[in-house]
């Protein structure tokens, strides 16, 4: 490794649990970390635990995190050698990627042209097709209107998926029966697709039966060693967004691993990937795999690997970009079994309304293989201007059925007070027959609705109003003390006196 | 001995209690016309151990003002307590009525990403009226009841804050 390509200074292009996860990293390397913030972001833990803070903006992520020129600027002002993106915002824009490699700096990620490719989903299912990866059977190019759609869709037959093209994350993806209803959802997709990306171009796949999501971390380095860390199983997803994920997948052997692996690092050399990334699969009820797409940056669920190869991905994607080599697969191996739940500000109650305020009171969970990923602390005011997840906590154990019960230990540990969280509707899930069973697909969150939503435990009632009434109590009884020490009469009447040190003893004076 | 009125689910359920200290974290508390001893150390702002019987409890004590969730294992009570005096002055629960006019608010602060019928359109029960964005998410707010949109006070676009009176159905 050449001695200029050392880094020394991050800036962390990012905000919340993942600004802090990276830091940590940068944090055991000796490496100094620059924070970016917006207004709402002043009081936030990355800002506290960064060496230095560039204010970026306001509120909006659109001003602030999104506004790539504001971001790039306090990386030169401050002189930073790498910006680290985390995952989101910047992530995935080649066009931030370019513009940082121009700016002499260096971007912790793949190269522009491999985000180019993959950002498209069209473009990344021609490019990793032609490489001998599978894909579910859809259409080639985007699909001009409704009409084309129509032909394609009565071609391949129903049921089928309309996708936007610069999609991901499920925004803009609408599965569409018959083709009654092909008309009213084409143009939702294509107003979501509008919305989301900026781009309201729409392809078509065929969908499939009892789905399941599972996806493949691959790892690369400048020599072209490319790897493949296993799978992350992350079929538990509400609305399209993944709530938890573990590692290994209960339908994944050691066979049907390899291929997916050599599947996976596959698609990554098609597009002659560098550093972290996730090639996502969708694999059906007789376990035939297809490509989904490639997210060319961090997963939020990677602790999920991290805990069953004890690999630091975050220390790894440094190393790349300082132009070092990574393992080999021989040395990849994998122990035990971890499983992540991301705890969101939201009220399971209320239709899982966001539920932005201050955070009153917070214990997290600790001992044995629990790990709290989080990005807030007692006091601080959740935002209502970003996502709601506000902590991933993670339990590794030998075998899944200990690591259920782990992270069911650890999320009834987890007390946050002042503002809902989704943490026993997650205690549910992990608690329900069909989880357990490792028999789910994606549908499970909607199948398990009614079952998946906590009812108290009426026997439970009793201890909650002798504690409520004993609470009420005390509290009645220190005013009443406090009173009785101030005289029980008027205020004011000696009260300065009775405060410790006084009034005038901060040397005040009258004003 | 100090008399409390606990109300439980909104104000449906009242249940009397009465609390007497015994020593420093000891308590004679009646209920339901059985009197205990309750060992309740509290640990901070936010916990209280509860001995009842040899039984251990770890409560947590969410006050959000003039509610307050309690929590044991995975279940949760909100509640509120009254003493003598917020019982005197409290005013008579409002009945939960979709009667006459009823506005719909914003449940939290955001912004208004699309406004789905026009004053004057008919809405049934359930129908949505305005797509609300707040924390990244999308949420729509629905009719509480069948009727007329005889209120629109936003557009699309608008930023509100959490409360904010958006329209109102008759």
């Amino acid at each position: 490794m050449s001695e200029r390509r050392r880094i020394e200074k991050v800036l962390v292009a990012n905000r919340g649990e993942i600004a802090v996860r990276v830091m940590r990293t940068c944090r055991e390397m000796g490496i100094r970390t620059v924070a970016v913030y917006s207004d709402a972001d002043r009081g936030s833990l990355h800002v506290r635990l960064a060496d230095e803070a560039v204010h970026i903006g306001p509120s909006p992520a659109r001003e602030s995190y999104l506004a790539a020129d504001k971001v790039l600027s306090a990386a030169v002002r401050t002189g930073a050698d790498a910006i680290h993106p985390g995952y989101g915002f910047l992530s995935e824009r080649a066009d931030f990627n370019r513009a940082c490699r121009e700016a002499g700096i260096t971007f912790v990620g793949p190269l522009p042209e491999s985000q180019v490719v993959m950002g498209v989903k069209t473009s990344a299912r021609r490019r990793v097709s032609a490489a001998g990866v599978p894909v579910v059977p859809g259409s080639e190019e985007p699909l001009a209107d409704e009409k084309e759609a129509r032909a394609f869709a009565d071609r391949i037959g129903y049921p089928v998926m309309l996708k936007a093209a610069a999609g991901g994350g499920g925004k803009g993806m609408k599965r569409c029966e018959r083709g009654e209803d092909l008309t009213a959802l084409w143009q939702t997709a294509k107003r979501e697709s509008l919305s989301a990306f900026g781009d309201d171009r729409l392809y078509i796949e065929k969908a499939l039966e009892r789905p399941r999501h599972v996806e493949v971390q691959v790892f690369a380095d400048e020599t072209g060693n490319t790897v493949h860390l296993g799978e992350r199983e992350c079929s538990i997803q509400r609305r399209h967004q993944k709530i938890v994920e573990e590692s290994p997948s209960a339908i994944v052997d050691p066979d049907l691993r390899e291929a997916m692996g050599q599947v996976a690092v596959n698609a990554a050399r098609a597009v002659n990937y560098l550093g972290a990334g996730t090639v996502e699969l969708l694999v059906d009820a007789r376990r035939n795999f297809y490509f989904l797409e490639m997210n060319t940056r961090l997963q939020v669920e990677h602790p999920v690997t991290e805990m069953v190869t004890g690999l630091d991905l975050v220390r790894m994607q440094i190393e790349v970009a300082e132009g070092r080599t990574i393992l080999r697969q021989d040395q990849v191996t994998r122990r035990g079994h971890a499983i992540e739940a991301r705890v969101y500000a939201e009220d399971p109650a209320r239709g899982f309304l966001p539920a932005p305020g201050r955070i009153t009171y917070l214990r997290v969970p600790g001992g044995p293989g629990i790990r709290d990923d989080s990005g807030v602390y007692a006091g601080w005011v959740v935002p209502q201007h970003y996502d709601p997840m506000i902590s991933k906590v993670v339990a590794w154990a030998p075998t899944r059925l200990e690591a259920i019960e782990r992270l069911r230990r650890g999320l009834a540990e987890y007390h946050l007070h002042g503002i809902a969280t989704n943490t026993r509707y997650l205690r549910a899930i992990l608690h329900h027959p069909a989880f357990r069973s490792g028999d789910y697909d994606t549908g499970f969150c909607a199948a398990h609705a009614q079952e998946l939503l906590p009812k108290p435990d009426p026997s439970l009632e009793e201890v909650a109003v002798l504690a409520a009434a004993v609470t009420q109590f005390r509290r009645d009884q220190g005013r009443a003390q406090e009173r009785a020490a101030r005289g029980g009469t008027a205020e004011g009447v000696g009260w300065g006196w009775a405060r410790p040190g006084g009034a005038r003893g901060w040397g005040g004076g009258e004003p | 001995m100090t008399g409390y009125l606990v109300l439980l689910d909104s104000g449906k359920r009242e249940v009397p209690v009465e609390v007497q200290a015994l020593g420093p974290h000891l308590y004679q508390v009646t209920l339901g016309g059985r009197t205990r001893t309750v060992d309740a150390f509290q640990h901070d702002s936010g916990s209280v151990s509860l001995l009842v019987d040899g039984a251990s409890y770890a409560v947590l004590v969410d006050d959000r003002g003039r509610e307050t969730r309690m929590q044991v294992g995975d279940s949760v009570y909100p509640l509120e307590v009254l003493d003598e005096r917020r019982l005197r002055t409290r005013r008579p629960a409002r009945k939960f009525t979709v009667d006459g006019r009823q506005a719909i608010r914003a449940p939290l602060p955001g912004r208004v990403l699309r406004v789905l019928r026009r004053l004057g359109d008919a809405v049934q029960e359930g129908e949505g009226l305005v797509v609300l964005e707040a924390m990244d998410m999308e949420n729509e707010l629905r009719s509480p009841k069948d009727g007329k949109v005889v209120e629109l006070l936003v557009e699309d676009g608008q930023s509100v804050e959490g409360g904010a009176r958006l329209a109102a159905v008759e």
